[in-house]
């Protein structure tokens, strides 16, 4: 499971403390992440995890835990 | 009813409040605010800074996200002549001191519970509560439409911020400008998901409350689901966004915006530029839709508008003057008119004109008489419109933030490089407009880039990082060692 993995890439682009990476945070709820922030999210997993978002998936990626099933969704396929 | 006759923006404001009091002005959330409760909030803030002891020609320093307190505050600033000195949230601590220094606000009004500023009273916007003020004490003092409203600090060529004095007939010219270009009325309802705290978004604030409009407070575009969710549930109707969003509304929806193609009546683009085939794709998707772009400077907001369906034939350029009020004129290094067709520096005058920076120090080379001088080169073709062919300013602009090279030199250089230079590139990811590349002295050095880049990631925020870094053994210097940025470019 990618979840804690995740969640850590996701603090580490926002420069955010790792507890406000909550399961139903979403893009948005805090300033940290905008549209720069979500394109850094995007890019850093793909890269760290080795892995590239399905272009139609990336408008459903809202929130961690959107993310978190996604990534899992393509490190099981 | 509260006299705001030096202030066109909130005197139209004051008479919504009478002819349309239940007409919904905002909306945060969950929350309405008619412009009957709107004008009473405004009341209640400027009771509230009376009672803070907050004197006429005093300065306040509004930082903001989205709250409605800071709308209130902001506007009942204007109604008291207290000025406002509107800074980003995120600002870097040291342009934060630079600007407190300069200004010294006599409160500081902030988003954050944990803001803190030297030498300031701050206060959260969450510790406000306006309902219960008592509004009958507001003594409105002699104010006039040439009295300043608003500093806003632009990013300096020279690394320190500049502030720009703008008087409430600017800011009412700018709005009216604008609003009579792109048609926004008071059937109106308008999404920001811009920065209140910039320009642009604070411009649109002030352009759909003098229409007597309604605006939807989004926190910003991270989330399009959300954003697209509110266009059909609220029913809008406009919205505006720099270039690098509409990239990323491409990238991450691709056309799912266009099925609100019949609803939105406009969209408003500024503070970079967009490529024509971006425009000739929206021209696509919207075939119906005023879709606007603006050309301006904080000195100078909204000086120039381009309707993209109406200048199909010359996407490539900026625009023409943005109203009767407002004129364009292209000019030589002695401020001479130049003929249509030369290049030289793009000057601009009328209502927004800002006449002043803060510092008299800063108007040194600004103007030429009357006319502001922006820096930004081009000229004007036999049928009026304008056209940018380069910039004499250095600043590069990181879809739409305005980043000093000067301000990431100085960070490299303070990791240990000896000498450094940086320009604006395209962003080869083809999202940001421009992105910074630094050029390094290799000589007196052992870091690595690797190294470098770890060190500012301390120093800098994300998008004023370098993306990319070359070696050099020299760096181009004019005779009186200044480095020769452009020259870099080639």
């Amino acid at each position: 499971m990618m979840e804690t993995q995740v969640k850590e890439i996701i603090a580490r682009v926002l420069n955010v403390e790792p507890g406000v990476i909550t399961d139903n945070l979403s893009s948005g709820d805090i300033p940290e992440w905008d549209s720069v922030g979500n394109l850094a999210i995007i890019s850093t997993i793909e890269q760290e995890l080795n892995i590239e978002f399905p272009l139609e998936d990336l408008f459903d990626l809202t929130s961690v835990q959107s993310i978190v099933d996604k990534v899992n969704q393509l490190t099981n396929a | 009813m509260l006299d705001a006759s030096h202030s066109r923006v909130l005197h139209l404001v004051v008479e919504h409040a009478v002819t349309t009091p239940d007409k919904v002005a905002l909306v945060s959330g969950s929350t309405r605010i008619t412009y009957s409760q709107l004008v009473s909030n405004i009341g209640g803030a400027a009771a509230l800074l009376c009672q803070l002891g907050v004197k006429p020609g005093d300065h306040i320093l509004l930082s903001a996200q989205k709250e409605l307190e800071f709308i209130y505050l902001y506007l009942a600033a204007h109604l008291l002549g207290i000025v406002n000195v509107v800074v980003d949230d995120a600002s870097p601590r040291e342009r934060l001191d630079y600007i407190v220094g300069i200004v010294k606000p006599v409160v500081v009004f902030s988003s954050r519970e944990d803001q803190e500023v030297d030498g300031c009273r701050v206060i959260s916007y969450h510790q406000l509560s306006f309902n219960d003020k008592e509004h009958l004490a507001i003594a409105t003092p002699d104010l006039t439409p040439d009295d300043v409203a608003d500093v806003m600090f632009t990013t300096g060529t020279t690394g320190s911020p500049k502030g720009v004095c703008l008087t409430h007939a600017n800011i009412a010219g700018s709005a009216s400008n604008t609003n009579g270009f792109i048609g926004t009325c008071s059937d109106d309802i308008e999404a920001l998901a811009l920065p209140l705290s910039h320009s642009f978004g604070l411009g649109r604030l002030r352009c759909v409350l003098m229409a007597g409009a309604t605006l939807i407070l989004v926190n910003n575009f991270a989330n399009l689901k959300a954003f697209f969710s509110i266009i059909a549930s609220e029913h809008v109707t406009g919205f505006g966004m720099v270039p690098a969003v509409w990239q990323y509304i491409k990238r991450i929806s691709g056309k799912r915006i266009a099925q609100f193609a019949d609803q939105l009546r406009y969209i408003e683009f500024g503070s970079a530029s967009l490529p024509v085939e971006d425009k000739c794709l929206l021209i696509e998707m919207f075939p119906n839709t005023r879709l606007c772009m603006h050309y301006g400077l904080t000195e100078a907001s909204r000086a120039m508008f381009s309707e993209f369906h109406e200048s199909a034939d010359n996407l490539d350029s900026i625009g023409r003057p943005a109203s009767s009020l407002v004129e364009a004129s292209v000019r030589d290094e002695q401020g001479s008119p130049l003929n249509d067709g030369i290049d030289g520096e793009i000057c601009v005058k009328g209502n927004m004109v800002s006449r002043t920076y803060y510092l008299s120090s800063d108007n040194k080379d600004a103007y030429f008489g009357d006319w502001f001088r922006t820096g930004d080169w081009g000229h004007r073709d036999s049928d009026g419109n304008f056209y940018l062919t380069g910039r004499k300013k250095e600043l590069i602009n990181v879809g739409g933030e305005k980043v000093s090279p000067v301000t990431i030199e100085e960070a490299i250089v303070s990791t240990g490089v000896q000498e450094c230079a940086c320009i604006a590139i395209p962003d080869p990811n083809g999202m940001l407009g421009e992105v910074p590349k630094a050029f390094m002295l290799k000589e007196g050095t052992t870091l690595t880039i690797e190294e470098i880049k770890r060190r500012l990631a301390q120093l800098l925020p994300a998008h004023e990082i370098p993306v990319q870094w070359e070696w050099v053994d020299s760096l181009p210097r004019t005779s009186s060692g200044k480095i020769q940025r452009l020259k870099l470019k080639r």
